[in-house]
């Protein structure tokens, strides 16, 4: 089952995408007071599914098109304001990374599929396990999809200095892989991003060594490309370790030549 | 990964397997088997924009050997007006391979020709070595005792060694010419790969040429050295060396003449083409120094799918031997039977597979129950026939240098046929355990070939003993597997009788004799064989129809089989040629094929003409280039798994002999009459 998705169909410049979480009393006509109030403020429904928390509370998850006017936490407010409702919880996309109209699923310009996490860990374990190079082999798994993400992105939108991390943290919340919180100078392409819930090192078990070799290549391939200059991002602190949270660090890939530095790793590692 | 070449090259030392558009698959130095040097190695042009792989899927190609010849051309066609034309060839002595690029485009490129490969050295990713040379504008990449080398004229002007397969990835040599310009990193070690890159600059309607050498030598001195002195020789004289070298070899074959091919369109052109064809690979499929062959050039070498098929096999081996024998080269067949007398095991038997060098192969056959003794027995049965071509002194120094063989060999034969029917063991196809048909009928042709053998040798006691029990055999087959539907069952598993159609009982007549068409009982059962295998075994596909290995295979898909098709059409040329003129007396119970209304010479023709369909079903599944695979694609009619395969290369050579000669009688009947 699909959940949790955003549902449009394109990019558009004088709306947003809302996402809200409704805390409702499972009284008689108490849904459709919710739904009525939604309309009757012009958010319009695209998506939503239903949860029952208890016998008495269930979760209403709904994906809303609001008119870019509109303030998303007032309007959480009025919701929250409702009889019937005890909580709401709301945040936005900006960028609209995920979408399905119909089948098969459209993740950035492109088809996609739902998995669960174990599943694409499980696919990385085994590489681990058995492969050799298999960290490089991520790496370079993840970076061709942080390529093709940023090529995306700059062919759709106008990716700049101040929206290309947070694009990037909307994708990785859209697609379920993380929450980013991204520190990069643009200027010596140095920093760090810290994943938090990193969907690899969530479920990978305990581990000796970081485990997210392919976000790494990813986050890599991105900015990559964004920044048209070879980037290394390497995993210096990862959850599977025990670490609270898994951080990448940023830093302009030493240029080739004759130069012997990252033959033996240097300080790239 | 699996990956089918389209095409392949070589000289003794070197083999080289080719996609169709000219991407290396397989560059084998210095053996068949061993070391697979080349995991990727690709041109491209980067046309001032974008990266253009030559092996991707928006070119398209047509690729074909220059004629009696194994040297390639390849032409590539690009949507957006660029055309590159491929010629490679190796040098007849040298292991090095020369790739001529020549790249024209409509439109005017300022951009880079790149040649990425990505080695492994050694059949190994690790510990590898590589650099660049830039005095010498040469690219090598060396473990241990293996070095492989670049060179090109003219020189590149850009290169870069960097890792395949790691977390730096930005010195990775394929992603470094994304950007249309490399690094020129000069050395490296790991897993590494590498990319020698020139200036393209194209006006439209203009060309450049490139040419590129892959050379293979066991020291870095060597390799500099026949680099430099091949680099020094014009291609054109190479060229000429090169289809010279080819032309002469296949100049001592035994000459077609296929008189009287009238009614099928270039058909025999198309013969005379296939058999220098099936003669070339077979030539790159043996291995100089010891005599032996790989089935197939290997291309499942981790065995995802397969036991892999870059090993030699007595079985295969012993069918190609004797088809080189037939057509002119008789040298095969002394190479081998020396290999064999060296790979023997203490039993007397030989194993189910080796390296080229002789030793044991890895295996699933690895005890009695489990081992195939038609191995053994095609073995002996191929020595024989070997010593009934000699002559003279040389008749007498073979069976001197083989008899023990011959002896150690018949006796385990013996030992594990003290019932008649042989012991259980594993059958051809490698599947099953029990007892076979095709088995016995090996195990009959070498214990009659090893009879023969020891009477020559004036051992008339052990000639007796050994024709004895080949005659117990064929008895107890005749007894025990015959059916009254009119086949041999496949043979007897888990204790119970299968009468499983298997297209192996044909080695019941070809090629192991074990029934004749001399006796008239025998000759029906050819026939009934025959009728039976082709109703129950055909698959339709390309206009006609291929033969399965058995009911219900699921090996592949259970596709058709060139072998098979190829076995069928060779029972049914070998019968035509076999069939006694005179009209015999019929079993009046029996009903017989082809012979109800039909007379010799209707009987002959039927024969001849489906085996002619045969025939040409298994070259319309061939490549582009005219190799003939293991299996024909039963939905796509495309050629499939081992290409080539020397067992279909020698099945085609014999095919085309007995074509020959049925065309030959004929011509001389009508000249007579």
């Amino acid at each position: 089952m699909v959940r949790d998705l955003f549902m449009f169909a394109g990019f558009n410049e004088s709306s947003q995408i809302v996402w809200f979480k409704i805390i409702y009393s499972k009284e008689p006509g108490s849904l459709s007071s919710v739904i009525d109030f939604l309309e009757k403020e012009n958010a319009f429904i695209m998506f939503g599914h239903l949860d029952n928390i208890t016998q008495k509370t269930g979760e209403y998850s709904v994906f809303t098109e609001l008119n870019k006017d509109v303030d998303p936490g007032d309007f959480a407010q009025k919701i929250k304001e409702l009889a019937v409702v005890s909580e709401v919880d709301y945040g936005i996309s900006k960028y609209g990374m995920v979408y399905s109209m119909d089948f098969p699923l459209n993740v950035i310009g492109v088809r996609g599929v739902a998995a669960r996490a174990l599943t694409i860990v499980d696919i990385i374990k085994t590489f681990n396990q058995n492969a050799p190079h298999a960290e490089g082999l991520l790496t370079i798994s993840g970076l061709k999809g942080g390529i093709h993400a940023a090529k995306y992105f700059k062919s759709i939108l106008n990716l700049n200095d101040s929206n290309f991390a947070s694009v990037l943290a909307e994708l990785y919340r859209g697609v379920g892989w993380g929450i980013l919180e991204i520190d990069c100078n643009p200027e010596t392409y140095e920093g760090k991003v810290i994943v938090k819930d990193s969907f690899i090192a969530d479920v990978y078990g305990g581990a000796d060594q970081p485990v997210c070799a392919f976000m790494s290549g990813y986050i890599a391939g991105y900015l990559t490309e964004y920044f048209g200059k070879n980037i290394s991002v390497r995993e210096v602190s990862c959850k599977a370790t025990g670490k609270k949270v898994c951080e990448h660090i940023i830093s302009p890939a030493p240029s080739g030549g004759t130069s012997q530095e990252y033959q033996f790793r240097g300080e790239t590692r | 990964m699996i990956r089918q070449p389209n095409v392949i090259l070589g000289n003794d030392e070197l083999l080289v397997t080719m996609g169709r558009k000219g991407e290396i698959l397989g560059y084998f130095y210095p053996r068949r088997d061993h070391a697979q040097h080349v995991e990727e190695s690709v041109a491209c042009i980067h046309t001032g924009e974008k990266l253009l792989w030559t092996s991707d899927n928006e070119w398209q190609s047509i690729q074909n050997y220059i004629e009696d010849t194994n040297i390639v051309s390849t032409k590539l066609y690009h949507d957006s007006g660029i055309r590159i034309s491929i010629l490679d060839l190796v040098h007849p002595i040298v292991p090095v391979l020369i790739r001529r690029f020549k790249i024209q485009s409509q439109k005017k490129i300022s951009g880079k020709f790149f040649y990425y490969s990505n080695f492994n050295v050694g059949e190994t990713s690790k510990k590898n070595s590589g650099f660049c040379d830039t005095d010498t504008r040469l690219l090598v990449q060396y473990w241990q005792n293996y070095h492989i080398g670049i060179y090109s004229i003219p020189d590149y002007t850009e290169w870069q060694i960097g890792k395949a397969m790691d977390t730096i990835w930005w010195t990775n040599s394929k992603y470094d010419m994304e950007d249309g310009k490399l690094q020129r990193n000069k050395e490296d070690i790991g897993n590494i790969n590498n990319a020698a890159g020139w200036d393209l600059e194209l006006e439209a309607g203009g060309t450049n040429e490139f040419i590129i050498f892959i050379g293979a030598a066991s020291s870095r001195r060597l390799l500099y050295k026949r680099m430099q002195e091949i680099s020094k020789l014009p291609l054109e004289y190479i060229f000429e060396k090169t289809r010279e070298h080819w032309v002469m070899w296949l100049s001592r074959k035994q000459v077609l003449k296929m008189p009287g091919l009238e009614g099928h369109d270039n058909l025999r052109q198309e013969l005379f083409t296939a058999y220098n064809r099936a003669l070339l690979v077979l030539y790159l499929l043996n291995d100089r120094e010891y005599g032996s062959f790989v089935a197939a050039p290997e291309f499942d070498s981790n065995f995802e799918k397969c036991g892999g098929y870059g090993f030699c096999w007595n079985r295969d081996t012993s069918e190609v031997v004797l088809a080189l024998k037939h057509s002119g080269y008789p040298e095969y067949c002394e190479m081998f039977f020396k290999w064999c007398i060296q790979t023997q095991l203490s039993d007397g038997s030989w194993f189910q597979r080796y390296w080229l060098n002789g030793d044991v192969a890895p295996s699933w056959g690895n005890f009695d129950y489990s081992t195939q003794i038609d191995e053994t027995g095609a073995t002996l049965y191929a020595m024989d026939v070997y010593y009934r071509i000699l002559e003279g002194l040389k008749k007498a120094e073979f069976l001197e240098e083989v008899w023990v063989s011959i002896l150690r060999g018949a006796e385990y034969l013996m030992k594990r046929t003290r019932s008649g029917i042989h012991e259980s063991c594993m059958d051809l196809w490698e599947t099953y355990y029990g007892v076979f048909t095709y088995t016995n009928a090996s195990i009959y042709a070498g214990l009659m070939g090893a009879s023969h053998l020891a009477e020559e040798n004036g051992e008339a006691g052990m000639a007796r003993r050994w024709k004895k029990r080949a005659e117990f055999v064929k008895q107890a087959t005749i007894d025990r597997l015959w059916l009254q539907e009119g086949y041999f069952a496949k043979g007897v598993i888990n204790g119970k009788l299968d009468k499983t159609v298997d297209a192996s009982i044909l080695g019941t007549y070809v090629p192991f004799r074990m029934i004749s068409p001399k006796d008239p009982i025998e000759k029906d059962m050819i026939q009934f064989m025959i009728e039976n295998i082709k109703k129950k075994l055909s698959v339709p596909i390309n206009l006609s129809y291929g033969i399965k290995r058995y009911e219900n295979d699921s090996y592949i898909n259970g596709n058709p089989w060139v072998v098979t098709t190829l076995w069928l059409s060779e029972a049914m040329l070998s019968l035509a040629l076999d069939l006694p003129s005179e009209k015999t007396t019929l079993d009046p119970s029996y009903e017989i094929p082809y012979e109800k209304e039909e007379g010799y010479d209707e009987t002959v023709k039927k024969l001849t003409d489906e085996g002619i369909q045969c025939i040409k079903w298994a070259l319309a599944g061939a490549t582009s280039t005219g190799l003939l695979p293991e299996q024909v694609d039963q939905s796509t009619g495309k050629p499939a798994w081992a290409i080539p395969l020397g067992w279909s290369g020698s099945l085609m050579i014999d095919n085309i002999l007995l074509l020959d000669k049925i065309c030959r009688r004929k011509a001389g009947n009508s000249k007579e009459s």
